[in-house]
């Protein structure tokens, strides 16, 4: 096959996972008003602070005007034309506690990720074989359906529910850590975020405690015209720490669907958080129709001395991403790492990266970001790595690199650094390129099929990202990737 | 929400300008509601303008003393063209054949409009391209460098801004620099304050380059803790043209230079060279833009800051290579030194790609000495401040060893020995 063709293979790429599944939903009319925070506040009976601490992101995001520095276009979203939540219909029945068995699940939804190819119990079992067990929260659009591996969690005392669940068991950890990373008027779709959020999913470890699993929440978007709003809490205590993976792709539509997630995680002494992501949304049909509006506020904080936080993602779907991963490195010998890959196809954007705050002591951070762009999608890495004043011999290396397929397609870089202490070591380095015909030769001489040839590149150039990757997680990965670009070529 | 332009401003606006009518009107349109850049302003996130929003200056009244500079620079027969706060004080008389040189006021309407029509053209839109603008409504003063086909001038071509010799004094000068087809011609911009009262200099200075040209085009920003300059160039080029720029700022309260370089024909190569010493409260800051319009174009660019004290160095480089610009070679580095742990850096390094085939790379270091060669230094006996002392130098000299003019690049490397005798050295490494 020559490149030609492979391109426009690769092009032609159709979404896969494109269906939808028909279930009574519960949704509150379109718009946005105090009474529709009130509304969602009273559907999840919580409590008076919940409500309070929703009203006020409410009040600040109404006096916020949606960012434009990004380099993405769209039209503008008229948030008063959006349905603010919609639970699945046996809300009610599960509204307590998520069902302990797959025989309360709406078969309907079962369904969903059947046709997925995750079914929640052949997953089990299949993590059972492997001797990993990965316990799973599955979102239904906005509302938690079912946790499994409950148990064995508790057993060690790691509290792994819904968001929701949270906020009735435990409303002094939610009180205590909610917002304190990401305040509600932190940017726009976070306060929005902070108003409205329907669920998510909330981790808490205690101290001394090795997360016995690997976490893992699927996301799925499924109501027309209905924004998500999830907001992920995770907290490690001293000590602890745990690896939490998070995975979504969705239905196939025609009109956008918007999503405005926050993720906050806290990391005290010695804690360690690795927060994995494979997004694979609808990215919009080759026209550029549809497709997710992505945009996602995640940020962890390195709360304790020596704590870690790992953020690794591989982003090939959604119409446009709108999403930095950071670290507020306060402790001191604190380390932040972000590994990301992200692709970008037909006319897909794609405004990524992440900002690295060094505050503490002796501070590190590691970025790596590869960014592979075809046909017409833009890809930028925005990124930030900020020295304090008070971050003493704090160092950071980064390193981002684009790939090019095709002439019409756009890779930038917009990185910024800040230093304000003399021992800092900050490097940067990007390179821009495509694939060479050197590379290519090389390989095809050594008998290589021209798809094996660009295959190889290909994964080649994003190993260092795929390496971080837990071992549960490398499957879904690869697949995502054969999908995106090397279903195309090999 | 824009603020506007303050009043002191809006009365300084003058009825005429050198600009052409339509030009000229437009601008006093779009000065009125764009204003002044802010902190809001994404390219002046790190840059303070304070100092010159609250400056209430005016424009210089009359013909400027008669003023020169204090510092020499050793340059071979130099034809000087000098701006006395922004007021130009005439043509000489001795140009070399190939070389006209002409005020701005005496320059036919066609030569007007070629000095204020930049390329790339400012956008209303961009609260960057204010101050261009602003240029635009106010300027009377300027020069205008005409270099024929096939002339090379051997004599550098030096602009005096001779800044700050009387109060609170605010200039908008525009230089045309036009280079016919091969020509070749050394511009060097000689920055002095040579009072110590507050002025504000607001400067642009437009070059293009004809096929197989070449500008060389130096900046010295001398020393001067009052000088406030906001300034802008902007270079455009043919096929197989060449633009060298060098660009040394040493003082200065808050410098802003930028580069505009359009590189839009075939063949054409682009360096920018710079070096930023920001100590004291200085801020120095250097904004570069590099459009690559045309397939198999090349750049280079190597800028370097060492900042000590409470000083500042900014530096932001922005590669665009547009559609269809294939084969094209870009490169960039930045590094920087912190002195002093009040010191800041602060880099954008940026590139924007819409073609396929290109080789792009851009690094960027912020850092401290290197811990192993100092050891080096010192393990053969070079005392610790001496030892930092070489190597900052050693540094520093990198680029000005880029500098084509010989006298001026060893001018350059004593008064650097000079100025980091005048530091403390001794930093944060411990004895």
């Amino acid at each position: 096959m020559t490149e030609t063709q492979e391109l426009e293979q690769l092009v032609k790429r159709e979404y896969k996972y494109g269906f939808t599944t028909d279930i009574e939903q519960e949704i509150i009319p379109p718009g946005l008003d105090e009474d529709v925070v009130r509304m969602i506040s009273a559907k999840k009976n919580e409590p008076e602070f919940m409500l309070e601490w929703r009203l006020s992101a409410f009040r600040q995001w109404k006096k916020m005007t949606e960012p434009e520095w990004a380099h993405v276009h769209y039209p503008k979203i008229d948030y008063q034309a959006l349905s603010y939540y919609a639970a699945p219909k046996s809300q009610e029945e599960l509204d307590a506690e998520a069902p302990e068995s797959l025989d309360d699940v709406d078969p309907k939804l079962l369904e969903t990720y059947e046709k997925l190819g995750i079914p929640l119990h052949e997953r089990a079992a299949l993590a059972g074989v492997k001797g990993a067990n990965v316990a799973v929260d599955a979102v239904f659009d906005s509302v938690s359906v079912t946790t499994t591996f409950k148990e064995k969690l508790a057993e060690a005392g790691v509290i792994f529910c819904s968001f929701s669940e949270a906020v009735e068991n435990h409303p002094e950890l939610v009180k205590q850590y909610l917002g304190t990373v990401v305040p509600q008027g932190d940017n726009f779709f976070a306060a929005l975020n902070s108003a409205v959020f329907s669920d998510g999913s909330f981790v808490y470890v205690p101290k001394g405690v090795k997360c016995p699993m690997e976490l893992s929440t699927y996301f799925r978007i499924n109501a027309k015209n209905t924004g998500q709003f999830e907001r992920t809490l995770i907290i490690a205590e001293e000590g602890a720490s745990v690896s939490y993976l998070e995975g979504c792709t969705a239905p196939q539509r025609d009109e956008n669907q918007l999503h405005a997630a926050v993720v906050e995680l806290v990391a005290l002494d010695d804690a360690e958080i690795k927060y994995s992501t494979v997004q694979n949304w609808y990215p919009g049909d080759e026209e550029g129709r549809g497709g997710i509006y992505n945009f996602v506020t995640k940020r962890g904080e390195c709360r304790g001395d020596r704590s870690k936080i790992t953020w690794t993602q591989v982003e090939a779907g959604s119409a446009i991403t709108w999403k930095y991963p950071s670290c507020v490195l306060k402790g001191d010998d604190s380390v932040g790492e972000f590994y990301s890959v992200a692709v970008g196809n037909n006319y897909q954007q794609i405004d990524s990266g992440t900002k690295m705050i060094h505050l503490g002591k002796r501070t590190r951070s590691t970025i790596v970001s590869k960014g592979i762009s075809a046909g017409r999608a833009e890809n930028a890495y925005r990124g930030l790595v900020h020295i304090g004043k008070t971050a003493t011999d704090a160092r950071n290396f980064t390193q981002c690199d684009s790939l090019l397929i095709g002439d019409r397609c756009g890779a930038h870089t917009f990185p910024y650094i800040e230093a304000k202490n003399a021992s800092a070591q900050v490097e940067h380095e990007a390179t821009t390129s495509k694939v060479s015909d050197d590379q290519m030769f090389y390989l095809r001489s050594r008998g290589l099929s021209e798809e094996d040839a660009m295959n190889m590149v290909v994964s080649g150039f994003c190993k260092d990202v795929f390496n971080e990757l837990p071992m549960e997680f490398a499957v879904e990965a690869q697949a995502l990737l054969a999908v995106s670009l090397e279903g195309s070529v090999g | 929400m824009r603020q506007g332009l303050p009043d002191w401003l809006k009365t300084a606006l003058p009825q005429t300008a050198a600009a052409p009518a339509t030009i000229a009107r437009t601008a006093r349109e779009q000065v009125e509601t764009l204003g002044l850049p802010g902190l809001r302003d994404e390219e002046w996130r790190w840059t303070n303008i304070r100092a010159i929003q609250r400056g209430n200056f005016s424009a210089p009244a009359g013909v400027g003393a008669d003023i020169e500079p204090a510092i020499r620079l050793p340059l071979d027969n130099p034809l000087r063209l000098r701006f006395i706060d922004g007021v130009f004080q005439g043509v000489p008389n001795d140009a070399p054949e190939g070389l006209t040189l002409t005020a701005l006021a005496d320059a036919d309407e066609a030569t007007r409009q070629a000095a204020f029509s930049p390329k790339p053209a400012p956008s209303v839109e961009n609260p960057n391209d204010a101050l261009v603008t602003l240029n635009t409504a106010m300027a009377r003063e300027g020069v205008v460098i005409d270099v024929a086909a096939n002339a090379t001038i051997e004599r550098p071509i030096v602009i005096e801004w001779l800044d700050g010799a009387t109060e609170s004094v605010m200039s908008h000068p525009r230089v045309l620099v036009r280079l016919g087809q091969s020509a070749k011609a050394t511009v060097v911009e000689h920055i002095e304050t040579v009072g110590d009262q507050p002025a504000w200099r607001n400067s642009v200075i437009v070059s293009t380059i004809a096929a197989n040209a070449a500008l060389t085009h130096i900046a010295l920003g001398l020393d001067g803790a009052s000088r406030l300059a906001t300034e802008r160039s902007f270079a455009s080029l043919e096929r197989d043209a060449r633009y060298h720029s060098y660009n040394v700022q040493l003082g200065g309260q808050m410098i802003r230079r930028e580069y505009d370089i359009h590189v839009g024909g075939s063949g054409a190569h682009t360096d920018l060279i710079g070096l930023m010493m920001p100590r004291g409260k200085q801020v120095l800051d250097t904004h570069t833009r590099i459009t690559h319009a045309a397939a198999d174009t090349t750049s280079n660019e190597h800028y370097r800051t060492i900042a000590d004290d409470a000083g500042r160095g900014i530096f932001k480089g922005r590669i665009l290579i547009e559609e269809d610009a294939q084969r094209i070679e870009a490169y960039q580095s930045s590094n920087n030194l912190i002195l002093s742990d009040n010191a800041e850096i602060d880099a954008k390094p940026e590139l924007e790609i819409y073609a396929d085939d290109v080789s792009c790379s851009h690094g960027a270091t912020i850092g401290r000495l290197d811990q192993e060669a100092l050891f080096y230094l010192r393990t053969r006996g070079v005392p610790l401040a001496e030892a930092r002392g070489l190597l900052i130098a050693g540094f520093a000299q990198e680029v000005i060893d880029e500098i084509p003019l010989v006298e001026l690049r060893d001018w350059l490397s004593i008064r650097l020995e000079e100025r980091l005798g005048e530091q403390d050295l001794a930093g944060h490494e411990t004895e």
